[in-house]
């Protein structure tokens, strides 16, 4: 059984496929050791109460906003980061068809609302609109009044089908 | 001197996507709280849980017994260390209101903060914060402005009332136009206090070098340099010994911009105290406690007409709670100075007073005053137009379109309007709503409760000259009967995009505590009497209509545009180095933007206002032809050729006759030149502010059960001016007109009769989300600016000054239909409000309650 | 923003997770932390330990067993909205979680965890209730089950004894001609409730109601049933004019708290708009 006191514990879990592990305390948000101890930058900070989704990543598969997940929680878990999308220098699909649609203007929300409408296109390869509008729900933005955010994402839906289709 | 505007409308090779994407959307982007030094320290404060008390004494010793515990600040310590008052660049006509960064004496709204400490562990900030002990004695507080006028508690003992600015616009004679016009309607209306809320918190990091006796500062602000004038006049050091920086940044929407706040010059203090850097981020929670809000208007409104449906006269009075007023709490006599809107109006009357309360101060939020005025006028506009039987947009274009057409570089209304009109298939929408209503009549509310609504607004300003003959041009129709909107009125000149106020007007102000800052890095305060435009910018004065460049070329052929505006979303990283690379004729590729750095830009003004696509971008266009002549003049002698019978293309110089032909390289002639670098640099000041014309349409549907509103569609016809990328400026527009739609309909920061703020999560404080959202269609026209050197227009926040009026005239128009009378004026339009106004039940709202009508 | 110190526990086995909770007198039980975690962040509640129960196996299904389908407490909310079943024989808990959150919140909340919770701005608990779920509760002697409308004491307060587990939600299958549907009233779809109302049906020939069921949420410190008017629409034929009238009862037992989202009076009209709607909508999906 995993117990650990209020003081330092240690933690290990897979961080974009790769093993890591840190010495946290329990009350440790997993966004903030993704953050401070691992040094990910890229997953945000922009609430204290779980509405803003801009620390939204993937845990086990499924977008969880990291904010309200304790770090110990993600024990023995793999996580997928922004930072985990391109392959190298190529971008992700997702990531790509934001920046041909200018789906984002300061950035801040952004690397959530990749791993929301990602998520949403896995489950979901070719969603209305409406579709697209629900499943990123949980991530606000200030700048871009989600039009090209919306248009970003079916585009990523057109080119992720058509990258499937092609056999990549 | 000569302004020569690059006229071509489109750009054919606008960037596939914008130059500072890649880092952002890998995760690679550069906020401030993702910089970490070695050893950083946490600064966290400690706030006032009363919105107005006695501060009797602070007590240090259970926090500091805590191993986490560093060290620890006060007021006092201020005051026994010399720092000055909080920052105030108050607008000519605001009184000046001292505040210092930790509360002295007496903690005047709920969230100030009282003290501050440092500690060791992020985590441990809040837990030591709880352990500060502060014995406060509650006074009476202020919580509305009726409240604040009655002076049962004064907010600012030194100024013997609680009144903080008054200012007026006056023309001609108001009250004998009313007194005689055919139709007049009376209106009360406003917007309650709403909040920026990037998504990105406040924070600043400072780090301290004894040696030097400098800091080196990054802070989430708008204008590193206003950031670094403002730390060297509070904690009364040179202005060199500040390095200030921004990378990227969350969104700013104004409350990152004028504001002067405490954290900057804590943490700069805590770091010469400790020798550690100093870090702070602000929760959301602190956020909504402590950024400057906006709105928070309210405004009693005549407006009359002659019989033609001309208006004639406009009676208006703004009141404005002010909170604790801010560095720059301006935004009251913004509202008044626009509120005329594009139209010109003979007989203006209208007058506005601030008054401070115990809430969080005022400051400016995206449009800064532009989108109260925009909605006083707007809605009044529609409420005369239905009580003359008007179309409403029948009704604008009687009274936005003139006589000779638009003037130079003026927005021309009648096109927009038609664009409008055409592009959003006007008559269909027309037709739904009256299909819509028919379905309501027939089944009766509880088996169709939805019915529709279209309202329109038109944003811009009116550049008229006074004396222009009051001739009845409205095409001959005599009366009012209501025409369809494809006959609009003859075209005459129409609205101009500069801002001058009315020439004839002079803004009063009745008393001022102290003059306009001679030396304030925000404003330009060098006014003439006859015309409100800003005197020539010298070093000292830069202002509001200046901006900085300096573009240089390296010996391998890159180009530098080192900017002093501050993007933050806007997308200068990419539409500047456009502007330099067509300058230049050098691939987009080879120009790098850099901004936000107070040493490699030792001036500058910062991005807010809607200024930086005019002003910067101008200087950068100036900055690169100087640059062009330079390297011009070097080439021809390299070449040995007359410079003017060159030309610059393709990354290098050409002959005029043969502009495919490239003789020389930039890096060829450079290193020809044995030059390292050449460059120039540009101060550009406009002789007149720049900003776009539009107008907005949105069609909405209401369920009349529930009083919930859900936008369908929404279009804005625009002219900005020439577009350097159209696709941001659409992107500008989506953000701005959506700011609105969450003003208009969700947000308000609520208090309790305490003055405890009740909104102080995302879950009490609703933005928008993709769910509640329209598709916005943006649609354009382009009038290049004569004043810009780019032909662009400030775009920032026209989508914001539109949106409030286009919902709330849509939602008004749905609840005409029912024949009741009820109208509704007061914004946010929750469900709840609609409501009651459909059922005409009294009401107390929190704000305003003084001037709600039945 | 950051909660106060506590001690964290993710125990192996139910007796396990009971013990700890026995032992530590402000623990909490973890379980998909969507509720619990922001009030710690705000520092409204600081429990001095967490017990983790994501770890314990098989607390995770969906089984129909004969009469009644049972499903797991530690089910998402995801997990839910997916299931036919729970969508075609249980609507109103269909209707309801659709409406939780947002996408990242239903990964990760559990049903369980909504119901024990017991927020009465909360979509769940008003859907479970008006559906007459039996909740399965594990204590030191073993397991008890407890109806809904013993389940909700108060304001976030439960019939689950402090070292005791909500294990599992059994919800009876209604008789051939039942259906169900919730209908929720909030300022952006992602909020909570101004109002919501949950309606169960059960008709005979010519649309005679053989039962109603009708649940408030935020109406009162914890959901509750319009008793009074469902007794009313017993043996009568739902149409408009019935339907009315039990909307106009429903709204007499109900105390719906004044706040920023709505007064009391806004969500006393809602109320009986949503009852006339949700009941409409039940009978809409009668088969």
């Amino acid at each position: 059984m995993q117990r650990a006191k209020s003081e330092a514990t240690k933690v290990a879990m897979k961080v974009n496929g790769k093993q890591v592990d840190g010495t946290v305390e329990p009350r440790t948000l997993l966004v903030n050791f993704i953050r401070d101890d691992l040094g990910l930058t890229g997953t945000h900070v922009g609430c204290d109460t779980g509405h803003c989704g801009a620390c939204t990543v993937m845990v086990d598969g499924k977008t969880s906003k990291s904010c309200m997940v304790l770090a110990v929680q993600a024990q023995g878990a793999e996580i997928l980061t922004v930072e985990g999308l391109a392959q190298g220098d190529e971008l992700h699909p997702i990531q790509e068809a934001f920046w041909k649609n200018h789906g984002l203007q300061c950035g801040f929300c952004t690397p959530g609302l990749l791993m929301s409408g990602l998520y949403l296109l896995q489950r979901n390869p070719d969603p209305t609109d409406e579709e697209i509008r629900r499943g990123i729900e949980g991530n606000l933005c200030r700048c871009t009044g989600y039009v090209n955010v919306v248009k970003s994402v079916r585009a990523a839906a057109k080119s992720m089908r058509e990258g499937r289709e092609g056999g990549a | 001197m000569t302004v020569n505007v690059t006229t071509s409308k489109h750009r054919e090779d606008a960037p596939e996507g914008r130059v500072e994407d890649r880092r952002l959307l890998t995760g690679k982007g550069r906020f401030v709280d993702d910089l970490k030094l070695e050893g950083q320290a946490y600064m966290g404060l400690v706030r006032s849980p009363y919105a107005h008390a006695k501060i009797n004494g602070i007590d240090f010793s259970k926090a500091s017994s805590s191993p986490d515990f560093i060290a620890s600040l006060t007021g006092e310590d201020l005051l026994k260390e010399g720092v000055q008052p909080l920052s105030q660049n108050p607008w000519p006509f605001q009184k000046r209101a001292k505040r210092y960064h930790l509360a002295v004496g007496k903690a005047r709204f709920a969230g100030e903060p009282v003290a501050a400490i440092l500690v060791k562990n992020k985590n441990s900030i809040e837990d030591l914060i709880e352990l500060v002990e502060v014995d406060y004695e509650s006074l009476p507080v202020v919580t509305t402005i009726e409240e604040s006028k009655q002076g049962n508690a004064i907010i600012y003992e030194e100024w013997g009332n609680n009144a903080s600015l008054t200012s007026e616009v006056k023309k001609g004679d108001a009250e004998k136009a009313i007194a005689s016009a055919a139709f007049v309607i009376r209106a009360k209306e406003g917007i309650a206090r709403q909040a920026a809320a990037p998504i990105e918190p406040h924070a600043v990091l400072v780090a301290y070098d004894g040696k030097q006796d400098s800091y080196d500062v990054w802070a989430t602000v708008q204008s590193v340099h206003g950031t670094r004038d403002k730390l060297a006049s509070e904690l009364k050091k040179p202005k060199e010994k500040f390095h200030v920086r921004v990378m990227d940044m969350g969104g700013g929407f104004g409350s990152k911009g004028a504001q002067s706040y405490p954290e900057a010059p804590l943490a700069c203090i805590f770091a010469r105290r400790t020798g550690l850097p100093v870090k702070w981020t602000a929760t959301r929670s602190e956020e909504f406690l402590e950024a400057a809000a906006g709105r928070d208007e309210y405004c009693d409104i005549t407006l009359a007409c002659d019989k033609n449906g001309r208006i004639v006269a406009i009676k208006a009075s703004v009141e404005c709670d002010s909170g604790v007023t801010g560095s720059q709490a301006h935004m009251p006599t913004m509202t008044i100075e626009t509120m005329s809107g594009p139209y010109r109006i003979l007989n203006q009357d209208i007058t506005v007073a601030a008054y401070v309360t115990n809430k969080m101060p005022l400051g400016p939020v995206r449009g800064a005053g532009g989108p109260e005025g925009c909605y006083f006028i707007e809605r009044a506009v529609d409420a005369l137009a239905k009580k003359i039987g008007l179309d409403p947009i029948e009704f604008r274009r009687r009274n936005v379109l003139r006589r000779d057409g638009p003037g130079e570089g003026e927005a021309d209304f009648g096109l927009l309007l038609d664009t409008l009109v055409k592009s959003s298939h006007y008559e269909e929408l027309s037709q739904w709503r009256s299909d819509l209503y028919s379905k309501f009549r027939v089944e009766g509310p509880s088996h169709s409760s939805l019915i529709a609504g279209l309202g329109v607004s038109l944003t811009g300003s009116d550049e008229s000259e006074d004396d222009e003959d009051e001739e009845d041009w409205s095409g001959g129709s005599s009366g009012a009967e209501s025409k369809p909107w494809q006959t609009g009125g003859g075209s005459g000149a129409s609205a101009g995009e500069k801002w001058a106020g009315q020439p004839a007007a002079e803004a009063k102000a009745p008393w001022q505590a102290g003059g306009p800052e001679k030396s304030a890095s925000w404003q330009n305060s060098g006014e003439s009497a006859e015309k409100r435009t800003w005197a020539g910018a010298s070093e000292e004065t830069l202002g509001f209509m200046s901006e900085t460049a300096r573009v240089t070329l390296d010996k391998d052929g890159s180009v530098k545009v080192y900017t002093g505006s501050s993007p933050h979303g806007q997308g200068e990283e990419t539409t500047f180095a456009q502007l330099a690379s067509e300058e230049l004729g050098v691939p987009l590729g080879s120009v790098t933007v850099v901004w936000g750095d107070t040493t490699l830009i030792p001036k500058g003004i910062g991005t807010y206002g809607s200024r930086s696509a005019a002003t910067g971008g101008s200087a950068v266009v100036d900055a690169s032809r100087k640059l062009k002549a330079q390297l011009l003049a070097r080439a021809s002698e390299v070449l040995g050729v007359e410079p003017n019978s060159l030309e610059m293309g393709g990354g290098g110089f050409a002959s005029a006759s043969r502009p495919d032909a490239v003789l020389a390289t930039l890096a060829d002639v450079l290193q020809k030149q044995r030059a390292d670098e050449v460059s120039s640099s540009s101060v550009f000041t406009l002789s007149g502010l720049s900003y776009s014309s539009g107008v907005h349409l949105c069609a909405l549907t209401l369920d009349v059960e529930l009083g919930k509103v859900k936008i369908v569609k929404y279009f804005v016809a625009e002219d900005c001016g020439r577009m350097i990328n159209k696709t941001i400026v659409e992107g500008q527009l989506h953000g701005g007109v959506l700011h609105a739609v969450g003003g208009a309909l969700f947000e308000r920061l609520a208090y309790d009769e305490e003055g405890n703020l009740l909104s102080s999560t995302f879950m009490d404080y609703n933005i928008p989300t993709a769910l509640d959202s329209p598709d916005v269609q943006v649609f354009h026209e382009t009038t290049p600016s004569t004043v810009t050197l780019d032909g662009a227009k400030g775009v920032g926040e026209s989508g914001t000054n539109g949106a409030y009026a286009a919902v709330i005239n849509a939602l008004n128009d749905a609840l005409s239909q029912l024949g009741t009378g009820a109208e509704l004026n007061m914004v946010p339009a929750t469900p709840d409000a609609v409501f009651r106004i459909l059922n005409a039940k009294r009401v107390k709202t929190p704000a305003a309650s003084h001037l709600l009508s039945s | 923003m950051i909660p106060k110190s506590f001690d964290y526990y993710a125990p192996a086995s139910l007796d396990e997770a009971m013990r700890l909770l026995g032992e530590h007198e402000e623990a909490k039980v973890l379980a998909g932390g969507q509720s619990l975690l922001p009030m710690m962040k705000l520092r409204l509640a600081a429990p001095t330990a967490l017990v983790d129960i994501t770890k314990l196996p098989g607390l995770s299904y969906v089984r129909d067993e004969g009469g009644h389908l049972a499903i797991g407490a530690l089910i998402t909310h995801d997990a839910v909205e997916h299931d036919r079943t729970i969508k075609e024989r249980f609507t109103a808990i269909h209707d309801a979680v659709v409406r939780i959150g947002d996408q990242q919140v239903r990964n990760v909340g559990t049903i369980g965890g909504s119901a024990c919770h017991a927020d009465p701005a909360a979509d769940l608990p008003t859907a479970l209730l008006v559906l007459d779920a039996q909740f399965v509760i594990r204590g030191r002697e073993g397991p008890r089950v407890v109806p809904a409308r013993d389940f909700f004491v108060d304001v976030f307060a439960t019939a689950v004894g402090h070292d005791e587990i909500l294990t599992e939600i059994r919800l009876a299958y209604p008789p051939p001609r039942s259906a169900s549907a919730y209908v929720k009233h909030s300022l952006r779809e992602a909020d909570f409730a101004i109002a919501m109302v949950g309606a169960a049906v059960t008709v005979g020939d010519g649309d005679v109601c053989i039962d109603a069921r009708i649940g408030l949420g935020s109406a009162g410190p914890t959901p509750l049933r319009a008793t009074s008017a469902e007794q009313y629409l017993g043996g009568k034929v739902l149409d408009d004019e019935t339907i009315e009238k039990a909307a106009e009862m429903a709204v007499e037992g109900a105390d719906p708290p004044s706040d920023v989202h709505g007064s009391r009076e806004y969500r006393q009209e809602m109320i009986k708009t949503l009852t006339r709607r949700s009941l409409k909508l039940a009978l809409s999906r009668v088969k």
